[in-house]
């Protein structure tokens, strides 16, 4: 993609993030802060994962100190010390720098699995400790701040909170980016090649990611920080492996090789969790298996697969393949629509009120709603639509895949590597 | 008195639960490099599958049962779930034995709720083995350690002295030299896996009649499990059992201790001062041992890698 | 620091390197004057990589001590020595694979202009370091496909670049681990010529089996045989000698 492309792309999202807010509602305003704290914290995280090749499983630390350090802040903004308030992910920096400095430099002593493990170590030794911490993080129940006014803003709307965000996200983003140009950028993508090579070129290659694991977790303090800002409070449940978790799978599904990838994966999951996460309990099943499939159908994620075919737009024979697309689009949704039906209708079977509902029946199998249909557990019909809609789904994939690698093998062979003068994929 | 045996009893047969489960982990990773994030799942759907298997083939039926089925299962998985991702290097492995842990406890969640269920030991099992200082000790914590002791003995002997063994042992040390030998490699790491998962499997079968079987045992013990295999020695069986014997007795103990680093402190006159300031030093050892072992676990990794009894890199 | 020794680039005293119970290096002494070309030759398994492990920093010694004009270097971990003036390149080849061409010298560059952890400037500014780079690129023939994946190049190609990385770092000692194993007669040919005019004022140690090159390039050798030196000679006097004859029974020398 041009450069100008991208630069239209890039403006067109950033005026849209600007100026549509204020025509929607608070429910969907909230959702997109969650989504830029989201990108933010998974830009950070890809910064040591992907680009430095050093897999953390533990980065909910940095995130929860720089929500707490912020809290702190705010707490004695209140108090009458005299700092604005859209300062206050300064003190989410600050922190995250300074617990990436210190988990940094012991965590890069060790490689691989053993890296990873540190890392899980440190952020559950938060977990378990914070709750005895009062004066540091409230106990079991927290600590809780409020957002001061500064220079006439109140701070009081989530509109306002958002601006806030959106202001932060988008410099750190820069901040981010541009760092991926500079020499210590390139240094950071060698080391995930060969940190023997670049030891014997004469880097500490020790230090050297002892300082991209601080500057990752500053950027994650920032976006914890942002997060203590829109929420007022903060509690040791910010430290759980679940939000080591997340950032792991946003990272990951939206593709670790490219720049923006991670910010596609935690939009998707948030949209994705806003949106589907009233509808049924089981959202977090669905979240789980799109992340197994990635992981075995798109190494390279959703981001990857779409900027495959955006480096190569001219080349691919876009008339033959578009009909395998469809396909294997057609495909996929009978698939999910069987994944769907087959789940929800497992949750209801198994669910409480369906216990209700059997002992009323006095034990046979009553009908139950679905997806604005009545179905009835012992008819066939239940059972063979969902197997059908799957089987259909499959096959018409694996048809799909077919064409695809046909046309793919007559094609002149892709050129992939040629890169741009940065050597930048992205 | 009284507490000291049966805080050890108690973190001896812990112990040896954090064994059956771990022995599975060190295993896997000292042969395939790939440490499963998804190992606890198996001990937990062990659980589960007892739990449902019990009502129609029996409580044995069902510890018998469900670890064949949970070994089943991780065949499948290194088959056609592992092998798949195995090029695309150790990070897509752990990725994924991740993702695969997300997945199966949101399907017992699905199948089973959110909350515990009742997977109980059956009535004819809730007598007393002994007696100490006039307090009963139930034969079922004694069953557990029984089976745990049961399982170590037979692991060593067939993988020290059946050619089975050996062929696991030469596939962990030299994989490609094996498979150039003329075995089947592939099938030995997913026989490999598989048992390993069967273990876990059967470890959950049997404890979660005891303990609480709810969606979040995989997580809260997939850490520890963690911490062991660390402690005792990425691929170390005798390192694991060692570890686990070790984590035991200790969370066992230190649950019944109530001194702080101010105790400590008192003993040399600083004992006033420390209660003043509070915080980390007045916090008891029995509030925090559940975040001994996780500062255990950073101290080997940092210090001494390979673990108690693991071999240097 | 007597006259002799001052003008010695490289000096190993009693070098020795023990695995555990198994020693695989004894007492090795060997001086590398500056500006000199000097070959290690020896049948397989002499120890002629441990050799060069020990001296770029890999290995610790058991024994000795190795000196880069007149400093002891012994001791230092492997950018240490780099910075200190040596550069080796490696046998199998060590590249960054998912990075182009240019950015694989551009590493050493950046190195030797000491612009290692710089957050602040863009790389694309910096003019000098790019010129340098693309001069270096030039030398090694790699300049057309400076913006190619270095892991998609050719064999030949990447040992080229193996060798630009190697110089890239500006250093005065350089080590080169068997630079032309895998190559054809041309391609020997053409990689010989390459070293000579990189090499051109700098000191080089190189590993080699082909004697040919030895022949065209080297002011000296000397053979490791189980890990001690044998003699340490004209390359000449060395197809000469008795000893080394005996010693290389089996090895057909090109």
């Amino acid at each position: 993609m041009s450069v100008k492309a991208k630069l239209i792309l890039g403006t067109a999202v950033l005026l849209g993030l600007i100026i549509m807010p204020p025509f929607l509602d608070a429910g969907w305003q909230n959702a997109l802060n969650t989504m830029l704290i989201a990108s933010l914290f998974a830009l950070s995280f890809n910064l040591l994962a992907g680009q430095a090749g050093l897999l953390s499983f533990g980065h909910a630390a940095y995130f929860g100190i720089g929500a707490f350090a912020a809290l702190h802040l705010m707490q004695a903004i209140e108090d009458g010390l005299p700092i604005a308030t859209p300062l206050l992910p300064l003190a989410g920096a600050l922190a995250g720098l300074i617990a990436g400095v210190c988990a940094g430099w012991f965590a890069t002593m060790r490689s691989g699995v053993y890296f990873a493990l540190v890392t899980l170590a440190i952020a559950e030794l938060f977990h378990s400790f914070a709750p005895h911490l009062k004066n540091l993080f409230g106990g079991e129940s927290g600590i809780s701040g409020m957002r001061m006014p500064w220079a006439g803003f109140n701070f009081g709307t989530v509109l306002e909170v958002y601006y806030l965000t959106l202001a932060w996200v988008i410099v750190c983003t820069a901040l981010l980016w541009a760092y991926t140009r500079t020499p210590f950028g390139r240094l950071t993508l060698a080391l995930r090649d060969n940190e023997q090579r670049v030891l014997f070129m004469g880097y500490d290659a020790h230090i050297a990611k002892t300082v991209i694991f601080a500057v990752s977790a500053m950027f994650s303090g920032v976006a914890g920080a942002l997060q203590a800002m829109s929420n007022e409070t903060a509690n040791y449940a910010l430290f759980a492996s679940h939000v080591s978790a997340q950032v792991v799978l946003y990272t990951y599904v939206g593709g670790a090789t490219l720049f923006f990838g991670p910010v596609f994966g935690a939009v998707a999951f948030t949209l994705f969790a806003f949106l589907v996460s009233d509808l049924t309990r089981s959202w977090l099943f669905y979240q789980g298996l799109i992340f197994v499939l990635v992981m075995l159908y798109a190494p390279n994620g959703i981001g990857g697969a779409i900027a495959y075919h955006v480096r190569h737009w001219r080349e691919l024979n876009w008339s033959r393949l578009a009909q395998p697309y469809g396909i294997a689009l057609i495909g996929g949704m009978l698939v999910t629509a069987g994944v769907v039906f087959v789940t929800e209708t497992v949750s209801i079977l198994f669910g409480l009120e369906y216990e209700n509902l059997r002992g009323n029946a006095e034990g046979g199998f009553p009908e139950f709603a679905l997806l604005g249909g009545t179905w009835s557990p012992t008819s066939p019909i239940t059972w063979a639509l969902p197997a059908s809609l799957l089987i259909g789904g499959i096959w018409l994939i694996r048809k799909a895949i077919k064409q695809i690698n046909d046309t793919q093998d007559d094609n002149r062979e892709l050129d992939d590597s040629v890169t741009d003068k940065e050597g930048v994929q992205a | 008195m009284e507490f000291l045996i049966i805080s050890t009893l108690n973190g001896v047969i812990y112990g040896l639960l954090l064994f059956m489960v771990s022995a599975g982990l060190t295993l896997i990773f000292g042969m395939m490099g790939i440490l499963n994030f998804a190992h606890a799942s198996f001990y937990m759907l062990g659980a589960y599958l007892a739990y449902a298997l019990s009502p129609i083939i029996g409580f044995w039926g069902g510890i018998l049962v469900a670890p064949l089925l949970v070994g089943l299962f991780g065949m499948l998985t290194e088959r056609y779930l592992l092998r798949r991702v195995h090029a695309h290097g150790h990070a897509h492995e752990l990725l994924l034995t991740f993702g695969l842990a997300l997945i199966i406890a949101e399907v017992v969640k699905l199948f089973f709720g959110d909350f515990p269920v009742a997977y109980q030991i059956p009535d004819d099992l809730r007598f007393a083995a002994f007696s100490v200082f006039g307090t009963d000790y139930p034969f079922y914590r004694v069953f557990i350690g029984t089976v745990a002791v049961a399982m170590f003995v037979v692991l060593w002997l067939l993988l020290s002295r059946t050619r089975v063994g050996i062929v696991v042992r030469a596939a962990e040390r030299l994989p490609e030299i094996a498979e150039a030998l003329g075995h089947n490699i592939p099938v030995v790491f997913m026989c490999v896996f598989g048992a390993g998962a069967a273990l876990a499997g059967l470890a959950g079968a049997v404890a979660g009649a005891f303990y609480p079987t709810n969606p979040n045992m995989a997580a809260e013990l997939g850490v520890i499990v963690f911490v062991v295999v660390v402690v005792g020695g990425l691929g170390s069986l005798k390192g694991s059992l060692l570890a686990s014997l070790l984590i035991g007795l200790f969370s066992s103990f230190a649950v019944g201790i109530d001194l702080s680093l101010a105790n400590l402190l008192g003993l040399i006159g600083l004992g006033d001062w420390a209660r003043s300031v509070g915080g980390l030093l007045t916090t008891e050892v029995s509030s925090i041992s559940g975040t001994i072992p996780f500062a255990l676990m950073l101290l080997v990794l940092l210090v001494r890698p390979a673990g108690l009894m693991g071999e240097r890199n | 620091m007597t006259t002799e020794q001052a003008n010695e680039a490289l000096t190993l005293k009693k070098v020795a390197k023990s695995f555990g119970a198994l020693s695989v290096i004894q007492g090795v002494e060997l001086s590398v004057k500056a500006g000199e070309r000097h070959a290690v030759i020896g049948p397989n398994g002499a120890g002629k990589s441990t050799l060069f492990n020990l001296i770029s920093g890999m290995f610790p010694l058991t024994a000795g001590q190795i000196l880069l004009n007149g400093n002891r270097i012994s001791g230092l971990t492997p950018h240490q020595i780099n910075r200190a003036g040596l550069s080796r390149s490696f046998q199998i080849t060590n590249i960054f694979h998912r990075m182009s061409v240019f950015e694989n010298v551009r590493m050493g560059v950046l190195a030797r202009h000491n612009t290692r952890f710089d957050l602040l400037r863009p790389i694309s500014r910096m003019r000098a370091i790019n010129d340098e780079t693309a001069e270096i690129l030039d030398t090694v023939g790699l300049a057309a496909r400076a913006d190619h994946l270095a892991g998609d190049l050719s064999y030949s190609e990447q040992r080229a670049l193996e060798i630009g990385m190697t110089l890239s770092t500006g250093a005065e000692v350089i080590l080169l681990d068997e630079p032309t194993a895998g190559m054809s007669r041309e391609e020997t040919a053409q990689a010989v010529e390459l070293i000579r005019n990189v090499t051109e004022g700098k000191t080089l140690l190189m590993v080699e089996h082909d004697m040919s090159v030895v022949f065209s390039l080297c002011d000296y050798v000397s053979v490791l045989v189980y890990g001690s030196i044998l003699a340490t000679d004209t390359p000449e006097a060395i197809s000469q000698n008795s000893a080394v004859q005996q010693a290389y029974l089996g090895e057909d020398a090109a």
